[in-house]
């Protein structure tokens, strides 16, 4: 029989880390969002293929990472918001208004938390490419390129240089560009994941890069893309494609 | 408190085509308050040799006099310079003599080692603060940025680099990363070691 005069103490973490990285970019009418497909607990792979990167819409692409319980039941619950939308306005709903309706849904669980980092990446109504960022809470903001996850600390100042152009100083007579070409982006999202994961023990394995296109716009950049797939629904509107790649497996 | 993050800052080197180079910041802090844009972490062991000593601030200054003072024995009884590998092996031993009450200090060794037929090849080395030796090939980075420096290093970094753009390749890893490392910045400065000379540069950044 169990002493009795001692305390006694039980706890239940009803989260976990699960590793991973994301990352976005925003051209002047693309959007790229990227993740890695390895699924971790502590020094175990889980799964070498559990997706981070969502369609949401044609013109919505949400990336989630951190608790992947949490990020799967999270975008669950979007994809639901966004259902019902589409039922009561026959559309889908604008980018911005689904960054809105992300950190109503993130604040509402203030006090028990999704355990996610979101990006969200697509096309806003006046047909730039845009990129939205939240931290678990749903404190948010419209950037053009944002890393997070576990190799955020290693990608985030690679892209303060190669898409901000930080610490760089243009050539007399020149400016840096406000928007980098989709070729430029997607190479720069490969060299990101690359590096990350040779430094890096929880991202590797595969590598899944969204294109968002605004309407209209043509595939320059994406012809000769070994690999790639079109995940468009409806017609005329904006386009999704999706690109996968290998990342080393150790 | 991590006695790592006490006073902050960091150090990365790159092995370049016959030339390495070794930078740090020189932020000097005391944990968030800032006290110094202009702490020396990078010493010259001899003309071909240079030591960065990222960590706590204390330490810098001992170990540095430490490193001094034996090499300087070591020049005497051998009656020549050390060479970088030896020197290497110099500070792990001395940082493993503290193996239970460590020097809070990550040593980088960049250097130029003489090869037999007389010509010079680019060595660098780092150690954890215990003395456990990194040979690497390509860069070593260490201090509170390290995780920043490793991936821009990373991204930046190709093999067989010329002095200037080896130059241009770890002035951009440091300061990209060290913006985004509350513990580093405040301006930094760069040494590109060649055959016949060691060109030292300091840089701005943003002082923020």
């Amino acid at each position: 029989m169990a002493s009795l005069a001692h305390p006694q103490q039980r706890q239940f973490n009803p989260y976990s880390e699960n590793g991973g990285t994301i990352l976005a970019i925003a051209g002047a009418d693309f959007s790229v969002i990227a993740g890695d497909t390895r699924q971790s607990e502590g020094y175990s792979i889980q799964t070498r293929y559990a997706p981070k990167v969502f369609r949401l819409t044609d013109r919505a692409v949400l990336a989630v990472n951190g608790f992947a319980a949490d990020g799967n039941m999270f975008v669950k619950k979007v994809k639901q918001r966004l259902e019902w939308y589409r039922h009561a306005h026959a559309k889908d709903m604008p980018l911005r208004a689904i960054a809105r309706l992300i950190q109503t849904m993130l604040y509402a669980r203030r006090f028990f938390p999704y355990y996610v980092y979101n990006i969200l990446g697509g096309i806003e109504e006046d047909g730039t490419g845009a990129v939205y960022s939240f931290d678990p809470v749903g404190s948010y903001e419209r950037e053009a390129c944002r890393a997070a996850g576990a190799a955020s600390s290693l990608v985030q100042p690679f892209l303060d240089n190669q898409i901000y152009f930080k610490n760089q100083r243009p050539a007399p007579g020149t400016s840096h560009p406000v928007h980098l070409p989709l070729p430029t982006v997607l190479s720069i999202v490969i060299d990101s994941f690359t590096s990350a994961t040779e430094r890096h023990i929880e991202v590797g394995d595969g590598l899944e890069i969204y294109v968002v296109l605004a309407k209209g716009r043509n595939l320059q950049g994406l012809e000769g893309i070994r690999g790639m797939q079109e995940l468009t629904v409806t017609e005329d509107g904006e386009r999704v494609f999706v690109v996968r790649r290998e990342l080393k497996k150790d | 408190m991590s006695i790592m993050e006490y006073n902050g800052g960091s150090v990365i080197a790159m092995v370049g085509k016959d030339c390495v180079a070794i930078a740090s910041d020189l932020r000097l802090g005391n944990q968030a308050l800032s006290i110094s844009s202009n702490f020396q972490k990078i010493f010259p062991v001899t003309d071909r040799i240079y030591l960065g000593l990222p960590g706590l601030a204390t330490d810098v200054t001992t170990l540095r006099e430490r490193f001094r003072y034996r090499v300087n024995m070591y020049t005497i009884k051998e009656e020549r310079e050390i060479e970088p590998e030896t020197f290497a092996h110099l500070v792990s031993s001395t940082l493993y003599e503290h193996r239970f009450g460590q020097y809070f200090i990550e040593p980088v060794i960049a250097g130029l080692s003489k090869t037999p037929s007389g010509g010079v090849k680019p060595f660098i080395a780092a150690t954890d603060i215990i003395g456990c030796l990194n040979f690497a090939k390509d860069f070593v980075v260490a201090g509170t940025a390290s995780s920043k420096l490793f991936g821009v290093a990373e991204g930046l970094w190709e093999p067989d680099l010329e002095p200037e753009d080896l130059f241009e390749t770890i002035s951009q890893s440091l300061l990209n990363a060290v913006d985004r490392d509350a513990f580093s910045g405040w301006g930094a400065i760069v040494h590109v070691i060649t055959k016949d000379k060691v060109t030292t540069r300091t840089l701005k950044g943003r002082m923020d």
